[in-house]
């Protein structure tokens, strides 16, 4: 974990919380997802990209502030997972990526925000669950249940997005977590890993619900 | 929004490839359009236009990926029928092949329910020994779909419905998918090894799926007739 806390506050992991609250937290944003039209246009309903209220409200700095925090918590999760002892090889190497890719996209943000004149935000003191490490398939369990919150994230707010250059970055982080999803599908051995046509936006309360546990205010 | 011809940069330098090499060496100038780190951040999409030499226009746009997921969709649809895809090949392709039909149908109703008019599908070559092998599919896939990124990247800051950039990062994030699956399928490691994929100016997508759309078969933007000096007559 030596790269967590060398860039990160101390990573708390509450005893108390219960993995049962977790992945309730996890299933409303599945829920969420869900009702919002998974299974794309043929269905008639709301379709995957639905645009989604609430990102305006937060405007661009207020968007890229809560995805710097986002960014955060997956590259802090993602090097306790390399740090775990869990992974070797090709996997330990793709999940050592995907940590580098978040903690890039982070610095990236906070650039950007800083360059705007903006405030970058403190790193949050992230909370996991006490089992996240038990073993590689609870680990790869959770992360298959972070990344279609910062995918959903991503995509919900782009249309919000006013500054074009930040929708550039915006709609380029998106795809690295789309690729991301896939990954982690690949690691959990399902087949085939590109198993969606369309990839789900979220509004704004379920994904701030769905960090919540983890210790992520807006 | 009279003009709705896309300006085709010289596309006899890429048409009728004679070698496979030409293809690949194709795609692989597209990829040259690279962006990384916070390089994304300085402004390229505000130097690019998509859609067409008038700067385009939602529909335009539309319409260029349409084309794009039909040339995706019939490249793996010969691939399926090619016989010589084993698993797990066969069932990562049959997925690819059912999101870029689906991609396809979902753009023509975005179209459609805009006013628009969807683009025919254009009469597409492959290379010579394209679907001979397994090994020659995956090694086009793999050159195909970084190059539908980017154009959905490149395209995306020039979108001014908010249902349209939707849709387009949407389906943008799938292709990004893709590129994953292939890169598994052909070995590399770690499969997920991008940061910040590359958004491609309209020219770079131009150049590297030129040799696809073969002599005679021209981008169509699902305007009434070409403008003039925007390059169609020229070639033909």
């Amino acid at each position: 974990m030596d790269g967590a806390e060398s860039r990160i506050s101390p990573v708390g992991f509450d005893r108390e919380y219960s993995r049962r609250n977790f992945l309730k937290t996890a299933a409303m944003a599945g829920a969420a997802a869900a009702a919002a039209g998974a299974g794309g246009l043929a269905l008639g309903a709301r379709p995957a990209w639905a645009v989604h209220e609430g990102y305006q409200a937060v405007g661009d700095v207020g968007i890229f502030q809560l995805a710097y925090k986002l960014e955060l918590l997956e590259g802090t999760f993602y090097d306790i997972g390399a740090a775990s002892g869990l992974f070797a090889g090709n996997d330990l190497a793709q999940i050592a990526a995907i940590r580098d890719h978040e903690f890039a996209h982070a610095d990236a943000i906070a650039s950007t925000l800083s360059a705007a004149g903006a405030e970058v935000p403190a790193t949050p003191e992230f909370i996991f669950p006490d089992d996240a490490t038990a073993d590689a398939a609870t680990f790869l369990g959770y992360a298959a249940t972070f990344e279609p919150v910062g995918i959903g994230a991503y995509q919900g707010a782009a249309p919000a997005l006013v500054d074009k250059n930040l929708l550039a970055a915006a709609i380029s982080i998106h795809n690295a977590e789309c690729q991301h999803r896939c990954a982690i599908n690949i690691l959990q051995g399902v087949v085939p890993p590109n198993n969606i046509a369309f990839e789900e936006a979220l509004p704004l309360d379920a994904v701030l619900a769905a960090v919540a546990p983890f210790g992520v205010t807006a | 929004m009279e003009k709705h011809t896309i300006n085709l940069p010289s596309v006899e330098e890429f048409a009728r490839p004679r070698t496979r090499s030409n293809f690949l060496k194709a795609l692989a100038a597209a990829a040259v359009g690279t962006v990384a780190g916070t390089a994304l951040l300085s402004g390229r999409a505000e130097a690019q236009t998509y859609g067409g030499a008038s700067g385009g226009g939602d529909i335009d746009i539309a319409n260029f990926a349409l084309t794009l997921e039909y040339l995706e969709a019939e490249f793996y649809g010969i691939a399926l029928d090619s016989g010589v895809l084993a698993e797990p090949a066969l069932s990562y392709i049959a997925a690819t092949y059912d999101h870029e039909n689906q991609h396809v149908n979902a753009l023509i109703e975005l179209i459609t329910g805009a006013g628009g008019t969807p683009v025919a599908k254009p009469e597409f070559t492959f290379p010579e020994g394209a679907f001979s092998s397994q090994a020659s599919i995956l090694e086009l896939a793999g050159t195909f779909e970084p190059v539908g990124v980017g154009a959905y990247l490149g395209a995306a800051p020039m979108i001014s419905d908010p249902a349209v950039l939707a849709a387009a990062g949407s389906i943008a994030g799938v292709e990004g998918e893709h590129v994953v699956a292939i890169n598994n399928l052909n070995g590399v490691v770690p499969p997920a090894n991008t940061a910040f994929p590359a958004a491609l100016t309209q020219d770079e997508v131009l150049a590297a799926v030129a040799p696809f759309l073969g002599m005679g078969s021209m981008m169509e933007t699902g305007g009434s007739k070409p403008a003039p000096g925007v390059g169609s007559e020229k070639a033909y």
